[in-house]
């Protein structure tokens, strides 16, 4: 596959000839590129990892920036002069081309205020990173949408609809959201996405992938490949909003509004791949629900339902949510939570839920050699003893923080900083210590828990997570 | 005999829609003339009293499609659209009524409407180019861009707009999809050369 790439991508040199002068494009300030420049120091830089996270796609740009940048503060270790001005060629290029992609503006504004901060960023700003970095398609006017309606359709939205608003009142990822009315009365958000936009994302990533490939020096660039391909698949995923409402409804079935969730009713007749029709959920997002200073016993009763709300499709529906950012969840006025986007969910296959499991059961039974060995699968060794000390110590401590919580009974505070805090920078020392040879699935479940922890964080709440787990564990069983 | 104008006009329809039908079956390339007149019905030489050449009928087949097109614009045209927005809608209506057609445009438009062809080649895809400039210059007017002279404004939209056509007939995107991206992005670019003062002006609402 790598080859394939290579041959349909730009030669570097071509590439780096056809990037606007950063200086004048006016989207990558020259002071960033020359803090970049700056930063790099006589350090080689393992950047297997560090091209997959810069080329996962959506969500990873989140935390991938952030890796990113503390890479090119601390993670360069010796090497030659010429391999470093490589490095920075190659490196500053692939920032160029970012930011020439529009739909990653956001992105790469953060980009310079990481390069800034870390790692000196406090928790609160971390987490809200985290939930800032989105791909941002480029907006649509309202004859655009005709179009799109047109072509998806074969109508116009004024025919399908009693009204349609012309202004979008949200941004999607992908795409934009408009309210609408069906003819029989109901308020529904429509989902609207730009033309070809994953595909235009799938080259510029092949191509930004190929820009970064010359920096690799370290060994692991073999499940790279296995990698890239489980990207391209679940950014196609995310693509396609008739899978997207197969999971909605799928999920749906779980969730009983009774119990405080709510998840939108699809309009099939309304919806295509690229138009997604479903029942408008009213509410605030996390940030403007903090803004009105919740009691605790709110922000406790919505992380439990944000809890229960992932444990619940993990075990009954052996669902991923691989991109928990804020913007998904609504926080209702009746004290209900509402979810929206089904978009990046992942299914787990047999043998990745026989490793979860098998995690699970190595940590409640507090068996180390068990854990080791869970772990050695994981990361593709399949034998502890074939790994350093150091990475299956990283590792280790990266589970314990991730899978802690789970088996535990005890109450937990999701606002301590300190706890937070340690879960990123174990993070980073994952990625400094090169240990980033793993299961393809790991990405998504690393991604899940940073996301639904930085939530939580934010909800400054306490819950029994544990208890939660095993009660939907159990719920699982019991089918 | 004389023939009357409403046989001439039977005449034309049926030797255009011989043609629409072999050119989608058989692509433009492939099509003969004589294979035309056959379809038609009519002796070959009777064809060329209508028809100089193929790519004449091609080509007012195109006409009649942009013409109906730019009715579908003015009805479709709410008003409200913006200079960037307005100027999509006029191009993609357009397309719509092209679509029957995208199979065999290519060659068709590379040889009527190439901007190297010598004029005289080809009167109807002159003809399309008046046309479908004077509404290009209509909507700029309407929106007040005057700032660069009107003929360098039309002539650089010309070259995108067949740059737009060629990349559509090679469009093998789902409902060529990959051109209404294209098209978005050629309207910005076209606004923000066209309208010195503002880089942006009349470009994206959001
Ligand atoms: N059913 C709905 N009811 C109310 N608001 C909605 C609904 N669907 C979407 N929205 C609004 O639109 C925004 C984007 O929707 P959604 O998250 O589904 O898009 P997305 O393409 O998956 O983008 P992202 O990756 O940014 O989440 C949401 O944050 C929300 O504000």
């Amino acid at each position: 596959m790598m080859m394939e790439n290579r041959e349909k991508s730009l030669r570097i040199e071509e590439m780096i000839a056809a990037l606007p002068d950063a200086g004048n494009t006016g989207k990558v300030s020259p002071e960033i590129l020359a803090d970049i420049s700056k930063r790099i120091s006589l350090k080689k830089m393992p950047t297997s990892a560090l091209t997959r996270f810069w080329s996962l796609g959506n969500v990873q740009t989140k935390i991938a920036l952030g890796y990113l940048a503390y890479r090119v503060r601390s993670s360069f270790v010796s090497a030659g002069k010429k391999q470093k001005l490589l490095n920075e060629t190659h490196l500053a290029a692939a920032i160029r081309l970012l930011a020439t992609m529009g739909y990653m503006r956001g992105a790469v504004m953060k980009l310079g205020q990481i390069l800034a901060n870390l790692p000196d960023v406090v928790p609160d700003e971390f987490a809200e990173i985290l939930g800032a970095l989105h791909f941002e398609a480029p907006p649509m006017h309202y004859s655009m949408i005709r179009e799109v309606f047109v072509a998806e359709m074969g109508r116009e939205p004024e025919e399908i609809f009693a009204s349609f608003d012309k202004k979008a009142f949200a941004a999607a990822s992908l795409g934009q959201v408009h309210k609408a009315r069906l003819k029989t009365g109901e308020e529904v958000a429509v989902k609207i996405q730009y033309p070809h936009i994953a595909r235009t994302i799938q080259a510029d990533m092949r191509n930004l992938r190929f820009l970064l490939a010359p920096m690799r020096l370290s060994a692991d660039w073999g499940s790279m490949t296995e990698y890239l391909v489980e990207i391209e698949r679940v950014l196609t995923i995310e693509a396609d909003y008739e899978q997207e409402a197969a999971f909605c409804r799928q999920a749906g079935k779980l969730f009983e509004r009774a119990e405080g969730f709510v998840i939108p009713e699809i309009y099939d007749q309304y919806s295509s791949r690229r138009i997604l029709t479903m029942e408008f959920i009213p509410g605030c997002h996390l940030q403007e629900f903090l803004a009105g200073n919740p009691s605790e016993e709110l922000r406790n009763n919505y992380s439990l339902l944000i809890s229960r709300f992932w444990a619940r499709l993990f075990y009954s529906a052996k669902q991923i949510v691989a991109d928990p950012h804020p913007g998904n969840f609504i926080f209702m006025a009746d004290g209900r939570l509402g979810f929206i986007d089904f978009g990046c969910t992942r299914a787990t296959s047999v043998e990745e839920q026989e490793m979860l499991a098998q995690l699970e059961i190595a940590f409640l039974e507090k068996d180390p050699a068990k854990i080791d060995q869970v772990i050695a699968n994981a990361c593709l060794y399949h034998d502890p003893s074939r790994m350093s000390l150091v990475q299956l110590q990283v590792i280790r401590e990266v589970i314990t923080w991730q899978f802690g919580p789970i088996v535990s009974e005890k109450l937990y505070d999701w606002g301590d900083s300190d706890f937070f805090l340690r879960g990123m920078e174990l993070n980073l020392e994952m990625v400094q210590k090169g240990c980033s040879q793993s299961m393809p699935l790991c990405i998504w479940t690393n991604r899940m828990t940073y996301g639904f922890r930085a939530i939580c964080y934010r909800l400054k709440c306490q819950n029994y997570f544990g208890r939660i787990c095993r009660e939907e564990r159990e719920r699982a069983q019991n089918g | 005999m004389r023939i009357t104008e409403e046989a001439k006009n039977q005449n034309r329809e049926k030797i255009i829609k011989a043609a629409a039908m072999l050119f989608a079956e058989k692509g433009f390339e492939e099509t003969t003339t004589r294979d035309i007149a056959k379809a038609a019905g009519l002796a070959t030489g009777t064809m060329f009293n209508y028809f100089p050449s193929k790519e004449t009928m091609a080509m007012s087949m195109i006409n009649e499609a942009l013409l109906k097109g730019g009715a579908d614009f003015v009805t479709r045209r709410t008003g409200e659209e913006e200079f960037a927005e307005e100027l999509f809608l006029f191009i993609t209506t357009g397309l719509q009524r092209l679509r029957a057609m995208h199979p065999f445009i290519g060659p068709v438009l590379e040889k009527s409407l190439s901007p190297f062809a010598r004029k005289a080649t080809c009167k109807e895809g002159e003809s399309a180019r008046e046309q479908h400039l004077a509404v290009v210059s209509a909507i700029m007017t309407r929106h007040g861009h005057t700032m660069v002279p009107e003929f360098l404004a039309t002539n650089i939209y010309w070259s995108l707009y067949l740059g737009i056509l060629a990349f559509w007939s090679n469009d093998d995107s789902p409902n060529q999809e990959a051109t209404l991206a294209m098209i978005d992005y050629s309207i910005i670019l076209f606004a923000r050369m066209i309208s010195a003062a503002d880089p942006v002006a009349g470009g994206l609402s959001k």
